[in-house]
């Protein structure tokens, strides 16, 4: 961990280097969520605390109906718990009116989706500030730049969406994402829509916006390979974690995904 | 049929849920087995019953143009038939009429030559007659016990000699008694409740010169209380005679009754044998006949045909409404068409499916329609009811023709609408069901761009050049052709303009709306076919809005200008009445005698015949003529104009080959023929057109000699504020208190255009809430279809509030789009036809009413966001999850 990370969203100064208990960018406690009443109620998630460090790729991972997506978009703000609370730094989203949600997803949180993640009637430029703009601020030049060059998406700012690959309109899902510095950037299935090879290359572009400019990702799966470029594997079943992995390999988070199918 | 068993699938699962995509791919599986009939069969009464509120919103404009239809014919059709009833009902005795044989008159004033009392002897001599009256009639205005005139606003202001015998007369008298001494007078009950003028109490009536009557008996037309909305005086004979007929010894006819065994037919072959010159005899049947055809071509006609012109143009407007939104539903449904032809159905099928779709909503609507059109009416009637004109026989009258114009309406202008769409939707690759197709960007096609340049050109060169060529009213024909060729040209031409106007009118947003604004802009311009189509709809509305507005507008500058030109006195005194009794004649020589007026001049219309053919003329006083107006004199003295002399347009005298000093042979509505010597030609005809008869030569030929107009100038040294006080005076005591100025005047007539306008916007409000719903539809069927979108939008940071202001601009582009271009158009159109009439009509002057036109752009703007508001709470209530997670 390099440059750029000196100074959170909120300017207030942070430990460059990994402090022994890392600071939490976004967490859950004993995060509950039902769907349905009585005998037709599933629980979704059921009690889960997890924190996702700051500066750091946390992938979840877990079979179908675990539960991921749920926790990642009640993490996010985008849905709401049935009890227990979501932090995305210190602040408790349950509190929050959907004007206040909004505030915060557009400040502090950035998305990436498997799929349609881009306004068909803006240029990629425009899509990457979109957020910026939306608060009604000036995106910073110099940082944009760097974002943008670190996509590699310099010669097609003024493309629209369906003038791009499925690759590059995911690069600039991820550009946008980087934009407005946010706290976490949440991704769902990022690579879910893509082949092999442009997926490596995006999630290539997530490591390095992580190690190169400090980002916080949380990535939904269920690629282990993906996982594999996580920092760290969060698994979920039945809405519980079950298991953690560090320093994932493709092998070794297959095996994991083996053991919680048995 | 293998889909029955699951028939009550949708309607479960879509109540909770609206129409989403999921029940795309369900239609045709498991299907297969079925004959290929039946299951298109299913198909279609699916995606009907799927998409039921989307075409419920598309069935709402049909519906409100077929109600209109169907309404008018209903209200048409009510009052006929009651009028019918009423004309059967007055001359239910009467086996024959007796009157004068020639005809006179415009369509508020007709009148008959009056015929000599001697004629009721003989007509009692003949054989077969059991009873014979004689008949008075004419028109008299009540004055209410607060002072004010009753009635004359349009329906007539009856009068005549009370007839005793009572089956020859349709009144009854329902209180008091019959006239019998000079001043006492029956009144209908209608006016005695409304005039507060009960039995026993004293009035006047202006027959227009002021008659002091007492009410003496009131009485009900057969069993209600007025002939329709008319007033009804009735004199002695001996009353009537005198301030009806002009003279004693003459009457309007004889009424008369068979003997039995005499048929009416019989009667009037042997009244007409003994008959002396002038004089004629028709059945009772014929004067019923007579009475409705009248009724029809003097009201009930125009009417019913104005109200259709507009029922007309609402379902035009909706014709485009509901092609826009077939088009969207079919371009959002394109990946079910295509996966219908991946699995096997030809492209007939689907073109047949789409259209049945349109056949139910067209059916649907129109039955709810012809529903709400008869209820319409019949509020409408109510409405009439209770504002005091009440039709005679209040049943509603539904003709099946009427049923079968309102459905065949509604089918088709839906079926026409969907042809389109249709015919597109089928045209749809299999292969499109495994790719994505989310927009359907056509609408910019070189062909669609070359047609619509050369239709609108040709449109325009039409107008253009029956506006610069002018003169007579065949211009006005071709102009009407130019008009549909440039509407044609437009909406053909609209797709291709729509995206660079779009992105034109929301060049500002961005700076005034930021982000919001620039995204309301794209989507403005995302879709050119979509909308121009839902602009269209506006476009053809304020078209006609605007077209009228010009209209007026010029019509106004020209009655100014006339005005200006031509009106050189001081004072007016205008006849307020529609159908009244209008001024009396009197009261000019009252107003000549102050000596705060210097002149005064009372001027009248009326109707001639010369060389047999009707000519409307002007009747005034040629003393002071000069004085009070400038009718531009080229020859001759119009002043100096002799009892048996005349004044001739020069335009007139061209046309005609009249030279100064030549007789020309006048007919006048009592019959008799006078030569009149041209003694003076004028330029100005505007005012008081093509012949101007002095009253002396006039006068005696008229029963009821009416003003409609007093010129006044005052005396020297005299201000007009002191003049218009004395002649106020005089005025109120005549009954006439509306003494204005020069300016009040020519303004209270330009007045008088505006109030036309007005009923001509209130007709078109239907057809720009039916555009306007259009807009609201569209939108709403736009943010169905980018519901991911907005999700992403909302993922990403949009606040609700950014979400609503990014729809309801979008909103206001189409709105103000499709406005300009109606104003565009109605302002052209508006000045081709002024122009190619200008000279026949009295339409000389065009101009462009801007302050009025931007008040309908600003207006049309507004209707924008009031057609926004639902969908943009629609799309901030987008649940954001949903969105971007669904499949």
């Amino acid at each position: 961990m390099t440059t750029l990370r000196t100074t959170t969203p909120a300017g207030v100064p942070t430990p460059p280097w990994d402090p022994p208990a890392p600071r939490m960018a976004a967490r859950a406690e004993a995060a509950t969520k039902v769907y349905g009443h009585g005998d037709t109620a599933v629980r979704a998630l059921d009690q889960v605390t997890v924190g996702f460090p700051a500066g750091r790729f946390t992938a979840i991972m877990g079979p179908s109906g675990s539960g991921k997506s749920t926790l990642m978009h009640c993490v996010a703000g985008l849905d709401t718990l049935t009890s227990g609370k979501v932090f995305v730094g210190d602040i408790e989203l349950g509190s929050l009116s959907d004007r206040q949600l909004t505030v915060v997803r557009r400040t502090r949180l950035g998305f990436v989706f498997q799929a349609f993640n881009l306004i068909p009637t803006l240029s990629a430029l425009e899509n990457i500030t979109l957020p910026i703009r939306l608060a009604g601020r000036k995106p910073d030049r110099a940082w944009l730049d760097g974002v943008i060059d670190t996509v590699g998406l310099r010669g097609r700012l003024s493309h629209r969406p369906s003038e791009l690959s499925g690759g590059q309109q995911q690069r600039v899902a991820v550009a946008r994402a980087l934009a407005s510095r946010p706290e976490v950037i949440f991704a769902d299935e990022p690579t879910g829509n893509l082949d092999s090879r442009t997926a490596a290359e995006i999630l290539t572009f997530m490591r390095r916006a992580v190690d190169d400019l400090g980002q916080t990702i949380v990535m939904v799966t269920h690629d282990p390979v993906a996982a594999s470029y996580a920092d760290t594997v969060v698994f979920l079943a039945d809405g519980r974690i079950t298991d953690e992995l560090p320093a994932p390999t493709p092998e070794r988070v297959l095996d994991r995904m083996k053991e919680i199918d048995r | 049929m293998s889909g029955r068993e699951r028939g009550s699938g949708p309607s479960g699962r879509e109540r909770g849920s609206g129409p989403s995509g999921r029940e795309r791919g369900s239609g045709p599986s498991g299907r297969e087995r079925g004959s290929r009939m039946s299951a298109m069969v299913t198909v279609t009464r699916k995606g009907v019953w799927a998409h039921k509120r989307r075409l419920l919103a598309t069935c709402t404009a049909v519906v409100l143009g077929v109600a209109f239809l169907v309404g008018t014919l209903v209200v048409g059709d009510t009052a006929r038939k009651g009028f019918d009833t009423l004309f059967v009902q007055a001359n239910d005795g009467i086996d024959a009429m007796v009157r004068g044989d020639l005809e006179l008159g415009s369509d508020e004033e007709r009148q008959r030559n009056p015929i000599d009392a001697g004629v009721l002897d003989v007509v009692r001599a003949v054989d077969g007659v059991a009873a014979a009256v004689p008949s008075i009639e004419g028109t008299a205005q009540l004055v209410a016990a607060d002072g004010e005139r009753l009635g004359g606003d349009g329906p007539p202001t009856l009068a005549g000699n009370w007839i005793d015998d009572p089956e020859l007369n349709p009144y009854r008298l329902v209180e008091g008694r019959a006239p019998a001494a000079p001043g006492e007078v029956v009144i209908d009950r209608r006016s005695s409740r409304e005039g507060d003028l009960p039995v026993g109490s004293t009035t006047t009536v202006f027959t227009p010169e002021p008659v002091t009557v007492t009410v003496v008996g009131t009485a009900t037309f057969g069993d209600v209380d007025s002939l329709g909305p008319t007033t009804y005086v009735a004199f002695t004979l001996e009353d009537a005679a005198r301030h009806l007929m002009g003279a004693p010894g003459r009457l309007s006819g004889v009424a008369v009754r068979a003997a039995p065994g005499v048929g009416e037919d019989e009667l009037v072959a042997r009244l007409a044998r003994v008959l002396p010159e002038g004089t004629e005899a028709v059945t009772g049947t014929q004067l019923t006949d007579e009475a409705n055809a009248q009724i029809e071509s003097d009201f009930l006609g125009f009417f019913e045909t104005l109200l259709l012109v507009f029922a007309g143009i609402a379902l035009l407007v909706a014709t485009f409404s509901i092609y826009n939104t077939f088009s969207i539903l079919v371009a959002q449904r394109s990946r079910e068409a295509a996966l219908l032809r991946a699995i096997g159905a030809s492209r007939g099928q689907v073109l047949r499916s789409i259209t049945a779709e349109a056949l139910v909503v067209g059916v649907v609507a129109s039955v709810l329609g012809i529903a709400a059109g008869i209820g319409l009416a019949a509020g409408l009637l109510a409405l009439l009811d209770a504002s005091g004109m009440a039709m005679p026989d209040a049943d509603l009258t539904v003709r099946t023709g009427t049923v079968v114009a309102g459905a065949a309406v509604g089918v088709l202008v839906t079926l026409v609408a969907s042809v389109a769409p249709a015919v597109r939707g089928s045209r749809v690759p299999p292969l499109a069901a495994l790719r994505d197709v989310a927009l359907d960007r056509s609408g910019t096609s070189r062909v669609r761009a070359v047609l619509g340049v050369l239709t609108t050109g040709a449109g325009v060169a039409v107008v253009l050049s029956a506006a610069l060529a002018g003169g007579d009213a065949s211009r006005v024909e071709t102009a009407a052709v130019g008009a549909a060729l440039c509407l044609v040209g437009m909406v053909v031409l609209g797709p291709v303009v729509a995206r660079p106007a779009a992105a034109v009118l929301g060049a500002p947003l961005p700076l005034v709306r930021g982000l919001s604004g620039a995204m309301a802009r794209g989507n403005a311009m995302r879709n050119p076919r979509r909308t121009a189509g839902t602009a269209a709809a506006l476009m053809v509305g304020v078209a006609v809005v605007a077209l009228f507005t010009t209209l007026a507008a010029s019509l106004k500058t020209s009655i100014a200008e006339t005005g200006a030109r031509t009106v050189r006195g001081d004072l007016v005194i205008a006849s307020r009445d529609f159908s009244g009794a209008g001024l009396a004649p009197s009261m000019v020589e009252q107003v000549r005698a102050l000596p705060e007026v210097e002149a005064a001049v009372g001027i009248g219309f009326g109707t001639v015949l010369v060389d047999g053919e009707a000519e409307d003329v002007s009747v005034a006083d040629p003393e002071g003529l000069t004085a009070v107006v400038d009718l531009d004199e080229r020859a001759g003295s119009m002043e100096a104009l002799a009892a048996d002399e005349l004044a001739v347009s020069e335009h007139k005298a061209d046309a005609e080959g009249w030279v100064l000093g030549q007789r020309i042979p006048v007919t006048f509505g009592d019959g008799a023929t006078a030569e009149l010597r041209v003694a003076a030609t004028y330029g100005a005809r505007d005012l008081l057109g093509d012949l101007v008869l002095p009253t002396d030569a006039y006068a005696p030929h008229v029963q009821q000699r009416r003003l409609d107009v007093v010129g006044i100038r005052s005396a020297a040294g005299v201000t007009t504020e002191e003049a218009r006080a004395a002649v106020q005076r005089v005025a109120e005591a005549a009954g006439a208190p509306d003494v204005q100025d020069r300016d009040e005047y020519i303004d209270s007539v330009g007045e008088e255009v505006d109030q036309a306008l007005a009923i001509v916007y209130g007709l078109l409000v239907l057809a720009v809430v039916i555009a306007l719903m259009g807009i609201a539809n569209t939108l709403a069927l736009s943010i169905h279809e980018r519901t991911r979108e907005l999700g992403l939008l909302r993922a990403v940071g949009q606040t609700r509030r950014q979400t609503r202001t990014m729809v309801r601009w979008e909103s206001v582009i189409l709105a103000v789009f499709g406005t300009l271009g109606g104003v565009g158009l109605g302002l052209f159109l508006g000045w081709g036809l002024v122009e190619s009439t200008s000279s026949a009509a009295g339409i000389g002057a065009f101009t462009a009413p801007v302050g009025q036109l931007g008040v309908i752009v600003a207006i049309g703007a507004a209707a924008g966001v009031l057609a926004g508001v639902r969908p943009a709470l629609r799309a901030a209530r987008v649940d954001v999850l949903r969105a971007i997670s669904a499949d």
